[in-house]
């Protein structure tokens, strides 16, 4: 028996050491080893290599015993290598120069008999990571790719990615990448097969930047041959490789509706997969295949329901949560579908949060007419949770349900019994929540209000709820009795109100109240505008002015602009885009499902990787959102200045959203000087072409639109006579579709004219006025100096497409436009075409 | 594609790191990790394992996290990575992305991961991990390489690393060699059977199958039953020699909602007949899950009244069998958190005994029903001064275990073994216990 090695006596538990000090002592002891024949040295060996990991893994450098390392790494003791590969593998880089000294015996090891043996040093060996060292990796990669064990094969094949990422030239001067190919289409071992598939994916999207070759290699695999090859075997694949498969499969686009019907029956019973990952990637393929198919596009909803209900219910909390996350998506698409399982949405009581926030999300969506009552009920029960946060969501949540219902009877009576209550967040919630209802329903008003009435100001002490009850408190001052003097009150403490929106509202209300009850209120508009322009917040103190000037001017006018009639509000403006959800949904089962938030909003632009198009869209929606997309029943409101209180709000609501476009600013305007690389003087002299070549046609469409446009004057024609249809029609999907297909014909960038750019103050100006070139938008967005727009476009008398990705920048500008088109060959008289048009915008 | 993976102690120490790919990840990831779920409320602290993923990039992307971070998510982001973590029996696995994929892969993987260290070490925490972590790293070794998951099967693992159980340590004394580390790999890697041992060999073969459900159910103030579902698992202990093919049919197939399958099981003959066709992983496995909806009731009852005045509330809580379901229903239990605004609690029962922890869980142990009479716990709640009546009510969250009844009634109908011409043993179980079972009140 081996003799037990002395230190083993001082620290009695192997994975403590105790201190640095025992670095060295380690180095004295291996270096005593090292040498020796003796029996047993393997066993004192292990110990001492056993201490060296410990001490690395928790931190301590122990980099200096490289050396005695690798002069113990002599032995045949699988356990002792395997030991010595970690450490190799954690040191080697930064010791370059000792690293050279391992090659020897894992070069040797990588011949050994046993195909375990050859596995585990050849993948050492890849992970040594040493540039200098890369010479040595070849033969012996060369090798394990030919190994007659499938196990040193799959280990081979990474190795291949691995000395991709070390130095990609000698990958491709070795010709790895055409090997792996050869091993993907014939290799009897499935592992093989996807590790090939994912080495080759990463390889040639990191080649196609530079290499048309790769960039074609890689479109093929998402061709017929490669994806009937996998989807054939794809029962013998691992779980793992499953998945990759499936990703695959979802970009495949099958050329009849029978394929697409073939591909889902081989595919179903992946969705009784016990791996939820399986069960997710199969559910995307499902949902891409069919999404132009709307009728088998519902009936792949019904399908994939219950497994994803079933992963929700058995998965732990972890898997739930993703699942759910996904489940929340697709509710969010198709509320109707889910309405008859609105049970599985109900809260537990020991639910993290995060996941009854998503549930009771989910709930508010799959109300409808006939599971309202069960639903409400079930979410008056949360609003006495011991959960504040989740308490108030759940409020919210019957607020939005009243919002999104016709029927709202029942729920009006609940939201005012929270209001009786008596705990102050609820009480905060349902008045917000009674204010909008008020704003969308206000023939509820005399029921509201008698409720209300009853609550006194000093109760509540949040400021929106607050602002809620003034709001109220001078809407409808008419109806409630002491209206004016809870007004009075309030001014009258205008120095302890902390909030400057509780004072913005609280101005208005009292102006509100005094052109309904003169007499009472004259005395607190006196103090609330004395007090409002004193007040050291500007949009306090500019209001207080303004109202003051007004009523100066004309009290009637005043009038007209504080307290018009006002409209219900019929759809309040969503918090997120539905251009947004959809670029969501195109990245399903993936992290933007569980973040809510498109990809381009948390990664950044280099490492998208493959998905070039997806970050696109998304977005000019967002900035669309900020932009013009407040609905024309709201304008109304506008005037009345009580817009405030709405904007305030949906920035609230709307939090994640608005963090995501924050943070996107900045890498978008990072983007565009760098694009603008291209020389000037080919901009220059593509600028003047425009002017020379294209208003021919451009006029032609003039005077078919019956428009009076009195553009430049060129006679030159341009050669291929171009004319769009000027009542072209493409749909979002067809769009998103075909720009994802087709490769990029042409890019240019432009100068745009000064008064064009004076004129681009909204996106909609140039839509409108590109239309009139019939070119249409589908997509737009932006704020100055900002802009980004998607156009389309189709040849008159043929279905021929023309995609254009623009993007203004009205600061240095400079346009840049990306044109795909069904018809390559006319691609660049359609894009003289769409300069010229461009050029004209802002012309008189 | 993961990059790195921590293991962390409790005390945030890291346990064991291992390094995917080329992009190394630095160990303050471990910090931040850290720092941040100190930083959540209702963050539990717990033995960490930490895996980070990375991508070979190294920008900094900034996020605020504040409204979707009210506990710890199992998907969350770092300044420079994305992190998922899986907690088990008191460990976290975490594992970090900078590009996009799918999130329940990594998740999936991180359940798998965990649920293999936790086979091999006979059970999940820090000094465990320490005293085998080579045996951790050889398995991290196999399970992924260059951060793709390549085998999860335990059976597999098993073959290439042996479990450090007591045999193998008794053994290496013995014949005095002292690896783990099996001489050949295992056969079934290339065999067409990938879930599977290639050739065991048993003196007694046999076969248990148990079906394991759980009732989740939701009953509201009003007494209503809101939510009753039963999720259920088969699941197998199989020790025959060869390569049997095992087919086993259900009574009554047709009460299944939605059943999930281990990948042995042959998807056809289900579909067709509803017969599980299979050749049986090596040892204990999960064959199938399932699930079944709208049931009716719940075999025991749980009657909470609360009726407060004057700053005093009095509680009271009846407990009883509904439907004998023949079989005694045992280890019941009934759990709440008291509301924070109570300030002292007086509570007896009549049966069983009544805890109440400083975090005000108040648990009653009742052990199993008496026949005769129902158990009854009743008392008072002394509210916070100036509170005359209680506002927020608690929620009882009731355990019980009944043996021998499968509540969903499934029955299994018959096992048969074919293409081995073995005699073998079969054994049938079944068990309810009671899954999220909460009475509101």
């Amino acid at each position: 028996m081996a003799p037990p090695p002395p230190q083993s006596n001082r620290s009695p538990s192997p994975s403590q050491p105790s201190g640095k000090s025992e670095v060295s002592d380690l180095k004295l002891q291996l270096r005593q080893l090292a040498g020796s024949r003796a029996p047993g040295t393997d066993d004192s060996k292990r110990d001492l290599f056993k201490k060296v990991i410990s001490n690395m893994t928790i931190g301590i450098d122990v980099s200096s015993l490289f050396g005695e390392m690798v002069m113990c790494s002599a032995t045949s003791d699988i356990v002792l290598k395997k030991m010595c590969y970690l450490y190799v593998g954690n040191y080697a880089k930064v010791n370059p120069d000792l690293a050279l000294l391992t090659i020897n015996f894992l070069q040797r090891d990588c011949k050994d008999q046993d195909p375990m043996i050859r596995g585990l040093a050849l993948r050492s060996l890849c992970s040594l990571r040493v540039a200098n060292l890369v010479e040595y990796l070849v033969g012996p990669l060369g090798s394990g790719l030919k190994d007659n064990n499938s196990y040193v094969r799959t280990v081979a094949v990474i190795g291949v990615l691995k000395l991709y990422h070390i130095s990609a030239t000698t990958c491709i001067d070795a010709d790895f990448p055409e090997t792996l190919k050869h091993l993907m289409l014939n290799d009897q071992d499935t592992q093989v097969v996807a590790n090939c598939l994912s080495a080759l994916q990463e390889i040639w999207t990191l080649e196609s930047t530079t290499s048309e070759e790769a960039a074609r290699e890689r479109e093929n695999l998402h061709s017929k041959p490669y994806v009937y090859y996998f989807l054939n075997r794809i029962k013998e694949f691992s779980e793992w490789a499953q998945c990759l498969v499936m990703e695959l499969v979802a970009k495949y686009i099958p050329s009849d509706n029978s394929e697409i019907f073939d591909i889902m029956n081989l595919l179903e019973d992946r969705l009784q997969h016990a791996n939820g990952a399986v069960v997710l990637a199969t559910t995307k393929v499902f949902l891409h295949l069919t999404l132009s198919m709307a009728d088998v596009h519902q009936q792949v909803y019904e399908r994939i329901k219950a497994p994803l209900l079933t992963q929700v219910s058995s998965g732990s909390p972890e898997q739930s949560y993703a699942i759910l996350s996904h489940l929340h998506l697709l509710v969010m698409r198709a509320p109707y579908i889910f309405s008859s399982d609105y049970k599985h949405f109900y809260c537990q009581y020991n639910e993290p949060s995060y996941v009854k926030k998503l549930k009771l999300e989910m709930l508010t969506a799959v109300a409808n007419e006939s599971n309202t009552y069960e639903i409400v009920t079930e979410l008056c029960e949360y609003a006495a949770n011991v959960d504040i946060p989740i308490a108030r969501e759940s409020i919210r949540a019957v607020g939005k349900i009243a919002l999104q219902q016709y029927d709202v009877n029942a729920i009006v009576d609940r939201l005012l019994q929270f209001l009786e209550m008596e705990k102050d967040y609820v009480t905060s919630e349902a008045l917000v929540l009674v204010k909008d209802l008020l704003r969308k329903y206000p023939q509820w008003s005399q029921d509201c209000i008698a409720v209300v009435g009853n609550i006194s100001s000093n109760n509540v002490q949040e400021p929106k709820a607050k602002a809620a009850l003034i709001w109220m408190l001078g809407e409808y001052s008419q109806d409630m009795h002491d209206a004016p003097y809870v007004l009075e009150s309030l001014v009258e403490n205008w120095d302890e109100e902390h909030s400057a929106e509780v004072r913005l509202h609280l101005l208005t209300a009292v102006m509100k109240c005094f052109f309904k009850r003169p007499p009472e209120t004259q005395k607190a508009l006196g103090a609330a505008l004395a007090a409002g322009l004193a007040d050291f917040h500007q949009d306090v103190h500019d209001r207080a002015l303004f109202y003051y000037r007004l009523l100066q001017y004309n009290v009637s006018v005043a009038e007209s602009v504080v307290n018009p009639p006002k409209q219900a509000v019929s759809v309040f403006a969503d918090t997120q885009s539905s251009e947004v959800k959809d670029r969501i949904f195109d990245e399903f089962n993936s992290l933007s499902v569980v973040y809510q938030k498109p990809s381009y909003m948390f990664t950044d632009k280099e490492h998208r990787g493959t998905l070039e198009f997806s970050d696109e869209l998304g977005n000019l929606s967002i900035n669309a959102e900020t932009g013009d997309s407040v609905v024309p029943a709201q304008r109304v409101e506008e005037n009345d200045k009580d817009l405030l209180l709405s904007t305030t709000e949906k920035d609230d609501v709307r939090d994640p959203g608005s963090n995501g476009s924050a943070y996107n600013a900045p890498s978008y305007n990072g983007s565009v000087p760098s694009a603008t690389s291209q020389p000037l003087a080919d901009l220059a002299f593509s600028s003047t072409g425009a002017t020379g070549q294209a208003p021919a046609p451009g006029l032609a469409i003039d005077d078919l639109l019956g428009l009076d446009f009195s553009v430049g004057t060129a006679t030159t024609p341009s050669p291929p006579p171009l004319t769009l249809n000027p009542k072209a029609v493409l749909d979002p999907g067809t769009f998103q579709q075909k720009w994802r297909q087709l490769p990029i014909s042409l890019s240019e960038e432009y100068s745009l004219s000064p008064l064009g750019i004076a004129s681009l103050v909204t996106p909609n100006a140039l839509l409108r006025h590109m239309q009139s070139h019939s070119i249409q938008c589908i997509a737009s967005g932006g704020q100055s100096p900002n802009f980004k727009f998607f156009f389309f476009a189709q040849k008159a008398e043929e279905a021929s497409i023309y995609l254009v990705e623009c993007i203004i920048n009205t600061s240095s500008a400079k346009s840049q436009i990306k044109i795909k088109a069904d018809d390559q060959s006319s691609s660049q008289a359609f894009s003289t075409l769409f300069q010229s048009a461009l050029s004209k915008f802002g012309l008189p | 594609m993961l990059q790195c993976i921590f293991l962390l102690s409790d005390s945030g120490e890291v346990i064991l790191e291992k390094q995917l790919t080329g992009h190394r990840v630095d160990r303050s990831i471990c910090n931040w990790f850290w720092d941040h779920t100190n930083s959540q409320p209702n963050s539990y602290k717990v033995v960490i394992i930490i895996i980070i993923i990375t991508f070979s990039l190294s920008s900094i992307i900034i996020f605020d996290f504040s409204v979707l971070c009210l506990q710890q998510q199992p998907v969350i982001a770092s300044p420079t990575h994305y992190l998922f973590q899986v907690c088990r029996e008191g460990i976290t696995f975490l594992a970090c992305t900078q590009v996009e994929m799918p999130p329940l892969m990594a998740i999936e993987f991180l359940c798998r991961v965990a649920d293999v260290i936790n086979g091999y070490l006979g059970g999940l925490n820090e000094d465990s991990i320490k005293d085998n972590f080579v045996i951790v790293y050889e398995l991290l070794d196999e399970m992924i390489d260059n951060g793709f998951p390549l085998t999860t099967e335990p059976n597999i693992l098993q073959e290439m690393i042996a479990p450090p159980n007591i045999v193998s340590k008794v053994l290496s004394v013995v014949t005095g060699n002292s690896s783990n580390v099996s001489d050949t790999l295992p056969g079934s890697t290339a065999s067409c059977v990938p879930w599977r041992t290639a050739d065991p060999k048993y003196a007694n073969n046999e076969v248990y199958v148990d079906l394991v459900e759980q009732m989740d159910a939701t009953i509201n103030r009003d007494g209503v039953l809101v939510k009753c579902e039963i999720n259920g698992e088969v699941q197998v202990n199989s020790h025959i020699t060869g390569l049997p093919d095992l087919t086993l049919s259900f009574a009554n197939p047709s009460i299944l909602d939605d059943v999930r399958f281990h990948p042995c099981v042959r998807f056809r003959p289900w579909e067709s007949n509803q017969i599980l066709s299979f050749v049986p992983p090596d040892g204990q496995f999960k064959l199938m899950n399932y699930r079944v909806r709208k049931l009716k009731s719940t075999p025991i009852y749980v009657k909470p009244q609360l009726t407060s005045d004057g700053g005093i509330c009095r509680l009271n809580v009846m407990v009883g069998m509904r439907n004998d379901p023949g079989k005694t229903v045992d280890s019941v239990n009934v759990q709440f958190q008291l509301p924070p605004c109570i300030l002292s609690a007086d509570l007896t029962s009549t049966h069983g005994t009544v805890n109440i922890l400083s975090n005000k869980t108040c648990t009653w142990s009742i052990g199993r029903i008496p026949k005769d009479k129902a158990p009854s716990m009743s008392g008072t709640l002394v509210l916070e001064t100036g509170l005359e009546r209680l506002h927020v009510f608690p929620t009882f969250q009731v355990d019980f275990r009944i043996m021998g009844v499968a509540l969903s009634g499934l029955q299994i109908d018959k096992l048969d073994l074919k293409t081995v011409p073995y005699r073998f043993y079969k054994g049938f179980r079944a068990l309810t216990r009671a899954g999220e079972f909460e009475v509101r009140s």
